[in-house]
């Protein structure tokens, strides 16, 4: 335990200092701080479900820039699969399948098939927009709403409690437990030592008796659930229609996500929320009033936040070594 | 490994197929939608429209669609109703992309199509561009107010609504209802027909209650500005948490973001209301009807017809025609609105058609 304190005491210090910052904010700015944190959160969730999705892939070796695709094909598949079957369970599980089977499309085309990575995440935004654009029918409804869930005991805390445990539905609390999750899964089981070999060096995986085909198949595929509970918060929760182009580039944000937490799960959940934090600042500085700064300027705020801390982090992050290329066995 | 190359070509190609089909956003140039209507007796093509007895009218809109309930449907539906009236030819172009506003105009014009309408105040300089190279089309432009010192074509007319005027007025009914004295408005970008009713909106509402407070806040980004729903909820949820009881959503899909998460929330329709804007969008958006009091509306669909019968029968009244702003019905809200809110707010509207009550409103 020490000597973990001590390896991570940047982390730590940085983290801690962050933490009081907010309860400080928090107590003094009551009337703002509250929402603001409910907006940054509001913001992040997609962002962590979809970075997640980046993380798995890379980490097992596929790079996938399909996941705004994905988003979009479930996020119409739940939303219309809802509305026409007047039934939510409905609407969520056809958005989640969406999700999974576009998750597999890439898997087949990029690992069984070997297809370019980057073509096939192409082709699957493109294939997302096209169809989603097509088969749109404006006017219909949700048959109701995703219910909210608030976690008792943990609800009361403030400011945490209030912004992650109450007034949220369940997919926000699938997003923080699915980081949470991939996070032990990936570095504490051997599931993920193997999904981590097979992105690094999957000749000397394969090697070890590891099926790096079967495994990036696999860990592509699931990986698209998340994508598609991502999508499904868009158009089912956070708003209740479906347009084109919901997702307004927030897959390929959370690309940019992945790589500022570093390919670790939990740094992208963090990331998600400074990033998520910014966007509620930017908006707030438009609601309070009171600056005379275009809504243009502010609303650059987070991008250029993401550059800096891209830029300062740069060099230090390394993705996983053989993302992006399909593995060919040597004697095939 | 050779056959991949087949693996990638097929499922591309599909790709691109669907993607032509769909008509969506893309990069891939001039590639828009356009689709042909005609009345019965009316000309079913476009190879006569240089004919001087052919009445052609063609529509391009900005890079929104023309059934984004919004103002790109209004026009795309005052034209159409146009052409049905005046036995004319009608055809529309969904632009895909800004660079292709000048493209997607000279498809009607090199066909001398009679009557161009451009949509949307994002077009102004196209249209004034488009205008001096074609003199023998007329072009009307929704929502376009232009510089009268560089303008000088006769062909060309701004249709242009005094948007502050139904700002106000539903400034004016949300500063009489609010209980919090906070109000919110989410808007889509800021260009000067969402400004004014932005401007209109709050100077209405101080108008009717001094004591009140509006929250103001645009979309940041200029691409999705209009269609981004997630972002207006979450501009609602945030300003509803901070006590705002009424918001004013005016931006395409992002302002009905705004107006489906106030429905959402808990007192909607009791202590919460929102208030739409452009058309009657108790129609437009049902999910909103939980809390949907009236919305602000420019009647472009009657300013369309109108400015394009003008346009048949000779020239336009002057380099901008004003159009027609107003509050529209109550609905089911007719019985909670208290009745002398709504003598004091048909009042004011009365009195802002009359031309006795000024907005106040200057960008």
């Amino acid at each position: 335990m020490a000597a973990w304190v001590q390896k991570n005491r940047t982390t730590l210090g940085i983290g801690l200092g962050v933490l009081v910052a907010a309860y400080v904010f928090y107590y003094a700015k009551h009337d703002i701080a509250p929402s603001m944190f409910g907006a940054a959160w509001g913001y992040a969730i997609p962002l962590v479900l979809a970075a997640l999705v980046g993380v798995i892939g890379e980490r097992s070796g596929v790079v996938n820039i399909g996941i705004e695709g994905q988003m979009l094909l479930a996020a119409f598949a739940g939303f219309f699969g809802a509305a026409y079957s007047g039934s939510m369970i409905v609407g969520i599980l056809a958005g989640v399948g969406t999700g999974l089977i576009a998750g597999g499309f890439l898997a087949w085309t990029t690992v069984r098939w070997r297809m370019d990575q980057i073509i096939a995440g192409v082709v699957l935004n493109i294939i997302a927009t096209g169809i989603t654009s097509f088969y749109l029918k404006s006017g219909e409804i949700l048959p109701g709403v995703i219910p909210n869930v608030d976690v008792p005991l943990l609800k009361e805390i403030p400011l945490i409690g209030e912004t992650f445990f109450s007034g949220r539905s369940a997919i926000a609390l699938v997003a923080i437990l699915a980081a949470v999750v991939v996070h032990l899964a990936l570095f504490h089981t051997r599931w993920g030592l193997r999904t981590r070999a097979v992105g690094e060096y999957p000749s000397a995986a394969d090697t070890a008796g590891i099926n790096v085909e079967r495994l990036r198949l696999v860990n592509v595929t699931l990986a698209g659930s998340l994508a598609g509970l991502a999508g499904l918060y868009l158009s089912m929760d956070a708003s209740a229609s479906f347009e084109r182009g919901i997702t307004a580039g927030r897959g390929f944000l959370a690309l940019a996500i992945m790589i500022m937490g570093a390919w670790r799960p939990l740094r992208a959940l963090v990331m998600a929320l400074f990033f998520g934090f910014i966007n509620a600042v930017a908006s707030q500085l438009q609601l309070t009033g009171g600056f005379d700064v275009p809504p243009q300027l502010t609303g650059t705020l987070p991008y250029v936040a993401t550059l800096v801390v891209l830029a300062v982090a740069a060099g230090r992050v390394r993705g996983p070594a053989a993302a992006g290329q399909p593995y060919v066995k040597k004697d095939q | 490994m050779k056959s991949s190359r087949y693996l990638v070509a097929v499922p591309a190609a599909l790709a691109l197929a669907l993607a032509g089909c769909g008509g969506s956003t893309g990069n891939t140039g001039g590639d828009s939608t356009d689709t042909g209507s005609a009345a019965a007796g009316a000309p079913t093509d476009d190879s006569k429209c240089a004919d001087a007895e052919v009445f052609c009218i063609g529509l391009v809109t900005d890079t929104g669609k023309v059934d984004d309930k919004s103002f790109n449907q209004s026009a795309h539906e005052g034209a159409k109703a146009a052409a049905e009236q005046l036995q004319g030819y009608y055809k529309y172009i969904e632009t895909q992309d800004a660079k292709d506003y000048a493209a997607n105009m000279q498809q009607f014009t090199n066909k001398k199509y009679d009557v161009v309408v451009t949509v949307g105040f994002l077009m102004t300089d196209a249209t004034a561009a488009a205008a001096k190279a074609s003199p023998d089309t007329k072009f009307i432009g929704v929502d376009q107010g232009y510089d009268a010192t560089k303008v000088t074509e006769k062909n060309i007319t701004g249709l242009v609504f005094p948007e502050d005027q139904a700002g106000y007025g539903a400034g004016y009914l949300a500063g009489l209802m609010t209980k919090t004295n906070q109000l919110g408005q989410v808007l889509g970008l800021e260009i000067p027909p969402v400004q004014k009713y932005a401007k209109g909106f709050e100077a209405g509402a101080k108008a009717a209650n001094p004591s009140v407070k509006v929250a103001t806040v645009y979309h940041p980004a200029g691409d999705n500005a209009f269609n981004d729903p997630v972002w207006g909820a979450g501009q609602a949820k945030t300003q509803i948490q901070q006590g705002a009881d009424i918001i004013f959503g005016a931006g395409g899909n992002t302002g009905n973001g705004a107006l489906q998460e106030v429905a959402k929330s808990s007192g909607a329709g009791e202590s919460k209301f929102c208030i739409g804007v452009d058309t009657d969008q108790w129609d437009t958006v049902p999910a909103a009807q939980p809390c949907l009091i009236t919305s602000a509306e420019k009647l472009i669909t009657k300013g369309v017809t109108d400015t394009i019968t003008t346009a048949k029968d000779g020239a336009f009244e002057g380099l901008q025609t004003l159009g027609q702003a107003g509050l529209s019905d109550f609905h089911d809200f007719d019985a909670k609105i208290p009745a002398d809110v709504k003598t004091k707010v048909a009042d004011i509207v009365k009195q802002m058609e009359a031309g006795t009550l000024k907005t106040g409103v200057t960008l």
